[in-house]
């Protein structure tokens, strides 16, 4: 299903019955990253995901966003299709950093917060950004002279070998700029709601001691660590999510 | 024998842009290669508007792994000469020129398949494959193809159109022309194909968030009824004169479903799930319907094809109630997504055979029209 939100149009899924989880996913991805996740859990809520601006079927922003347009953004989709209020939110990646976000500040409401690989303490991996930001600017200086074309492909190799998501959609890369240099860790001391943190252990995006400083921060928090080297784990470990999750929230 | 040369046209400013690709790449680009009697000329029409020629254009993996626009910085924008005929031009300190025998519009959608690349390509005169551009003009809006094939006494749903404009100013007096019709509705822009925007409403929040999107891509909105006990159909056809049905083809959907954008290009044609036949892999072919009806469907949509003034192919799509029995036309597709080869291969025409009749036509026409009068002797300048 597809509606207009602040001019833009959202495509979105809402199914199942009960009280309402909205679903919000991680950067390069869309709603259907849930679509095991949700089949298991439509029998016993109502689900609403939506692809985020730029992503899946939604038409990208028109200026370049942070995660409090996001965040906006998601509370007019709410108001538009004006359903109950939000039982819980699950974000995957840096749709947790978006959820915590929008709780934090009071945009969005929820009683349950489920963060699945959350992104949001943006300086936990300090020397390879560095390294990172060290060798892009070399690579800038030095291909100058290279065609523009050519100069986009050496970047996209570069922050591809790194794990770097910011060229995953490029269209989007101010965006993703604006988005990761919001930490959230500030946000996340302020949450009260009762938190399931839902980590790998062997995240290669996301690593164990970021889910970890959430836990600390989080006062109502609970932590979960999953034997994985997936990014995904609502999708290698779906068996093991769901079940943490509905447990969570019966 | 001398070769024909043959531009494929695709891409261009359309929210069907990829859908364009596909058609031209494997419907198209291939089997006219596949033939042996044509020098191809793939002719890519980028999100942009600029034109661009070149033979790496027909490779499909250059629009899936994402080279496209490093590739289109190594070559020149096309250039077009009509000087009585139609030019491609390659610029450079050597420029080089083919004029072209047949163009082969694979555009979908807007700027394209609406008219208007067939009106550039009338101007050139040129033959061209497919509708002309006042059938593709009729058949791309929706609610006027309604309004001609209503008045050849062929059953449409009840419908309504409106500008977009219009619901902005005052939704009220939109709605209530709206009132008459009832749920469960369709909303459609007028002028988008490949499903692009439509939705199924039934309740007035729903059309109101639908109407929304239609209105955020189109300048016409359509909302129509329902037809109950829906049996979905289309038909392709080619020829000029002499026409020529596929067959009859059933899309098998629930009654409650209907083929959307995702479920036609992205799900193999079904609701849910991974097929891997492309557009058309969820159909019944011929459909399973009694002999008369099957019969009536064929005639409606044939009543159709002449209605509009279509010629060298479309594709007519028909709702059939099958309680009533009664046949209604939904619309017209002046350029089937794909051709709809694998409905032609099954009544026993190769893809290869299918572009030959349809350059055969292209040309047939263009001879026919070659011998119209465009003079007329008047002594009106004399006055002056």
């Amino acid at each position: 299903m597809n509606v207009i939100v602040d001019n833009l149009d959202i495509h979105y899924e809402l199914k199942g019955r009960g009280r309402l989880l909205m679903l919000l996913h991680g950067w390069g991805d869309d709603y259907h990253t849930y679509a095991g996740l949700m089949s298991e859990l439509e029998h016993s809520y109502q689900l609403l995901a939506l692809d985020l601006p730029g992503f899946g079927g939604s038409e990208p922003p028109k200026q370049s966003w942070n995660l409090d347009n996001y965040a906006e953004l998601t509370a007019h989709f709410m108001a538009k299709l004006g359903l109950d209020p939000i039982y819980a939110i699950i974000g995957h990646s840096n749709g947790g950093a978006l959820a915590i976000r929008a709780l934090a500040t009071g945009v969005l409401k929820a009683n349950k917060l489920v963060l699945l690989a959350s992104a949001g303490v943006r300086n936990s991996q300090p020397a390879k950004r560095l390294a990172t930001k060290s060798v892009a600017k070399v690579g800038k200086a030095t291909t100058f002279w290279l065609p523009e074309a050519r100069r986009q492909q050496l970047r996209e190799k570069l922050y591809g070998s790194v794990g770097s998501d910011m060229l995953a959609v490029p269209a989007l890369e101010e965006t993703f700029k604006l988005t990761v240099k919001q930490d959230v860790q500030a946000d996340a001391a302020q949450l009260k709601l009762a938190t399931l943190i839902i980590n790998a252990n062997h995240d290669p995006a996301i690593p164990l001691k970021d889910g970890e400083r959430f836990h600390e921060l989080i006062k109502n928090s609970r932590l979960e660590v999953l034997p994985s080297s997936s990014h995904f784990i609502h999708q290698t470990k779906a068996k093991e999510v769901v079940s943490l999750i509905e447990d969570f929230l019966s | 024998m001398k070769k024909l040369a043959v531009a494929v046209i695709f891409g261009s400013r359309s929210t069907e842009h990829d859908v364009s690709i596909i058609t031209a790449i494997s419907s198209v680009i291939k089997p006219l290669e596949l033939s042996g009697r044509y020098n191809v000329y793939p002719v890519y029409i980028d999100k942009q508007g600029r034109w661009f020629s070149d033979p790496g254009l027909a490779s499909i993996e250059l629009y899936t792994k994402g080279n496209l626009e490093a590739f289109l910085a190594r070559i020149k924008p096309l250039q077009l000469k009509m000087n009585g005929s139609f030019e491609l031009v390659w610029p450079g300190l050597r420029p080089k020129n083919v004029k072209i025998d047949v163009a082969f519009p694979a555009t979908h959608g807007t700027h394209g398949e609406d008219g208007e690349l067939m009106g550039l390509l009338e101007m050139a005169n040129v033959a061209y494959v497919g509708c002309d551009m006042p059938s593709s003009a009729i058949a791309m809006d929706k609610a006027l193809c309604k309004s001609v094939v209503l008045s050849e006494g062929i059953l449409t749903p009840k419908y309504v159109w409106f500008y977009s404009r219009d619901f902005s100013r005052d939704n009220n007096a939109v709605l209530s022309k709206l009132s008459e019709l009832k749920y469960p509705l369709f909303v459609k822009p007028v002028h988008l194909g490949s499903s692009i925007a439509i939705a199924r409403v039934g309740n007035p929040k729903e059309l109101i968030n639908a109407i929304e999107v239609a209105a955020h891509y189109d300048d016409k909105v359509l909302v129509e009824e329902a037809v109950n006990n829906l049996i979905e159909v289309t038909v392709p056809i080619i020829g000029n004169d002499k026409l020529r049905p596929a067959f009859v083809e059933q899309p098998l959907l629930k009654s409650q479903d209907f083929f959307d954008f995702d479920s036609k290009y992205l799900h193999g044609g079904k609701k849910t799930g991974s097929g891997k036949n492309g557009s058309q892999g969820y159909s019944k072919l011929p459909a399973d319907l009694p002999p008369k009806l099957y019969k009536e469907a064929e005639a409606t949509a044939l009543a159709v094809y002449k209605a509009i003034g279509c010629s060298g192919i479309a594709r007519v799509d028909l709702l059939i109630d099958g309680k009533t029995k009664k046949v209604y036309f939904n619309e017209v597709n002046p350029l089937p997504g794909s051709l709809y080869a694998h409905n032609w291969r099954a009544k026993g025409l190769s893809n290869v055979k299918l572009v030959d009749e349809l350059i055969d036509l292209a040309l047939e026409r263009n001879i026919s029209e070659g011998k119209l009068a465009t003079g007329f002797k008047s002594s009106y300048l004399k006055q002056y």
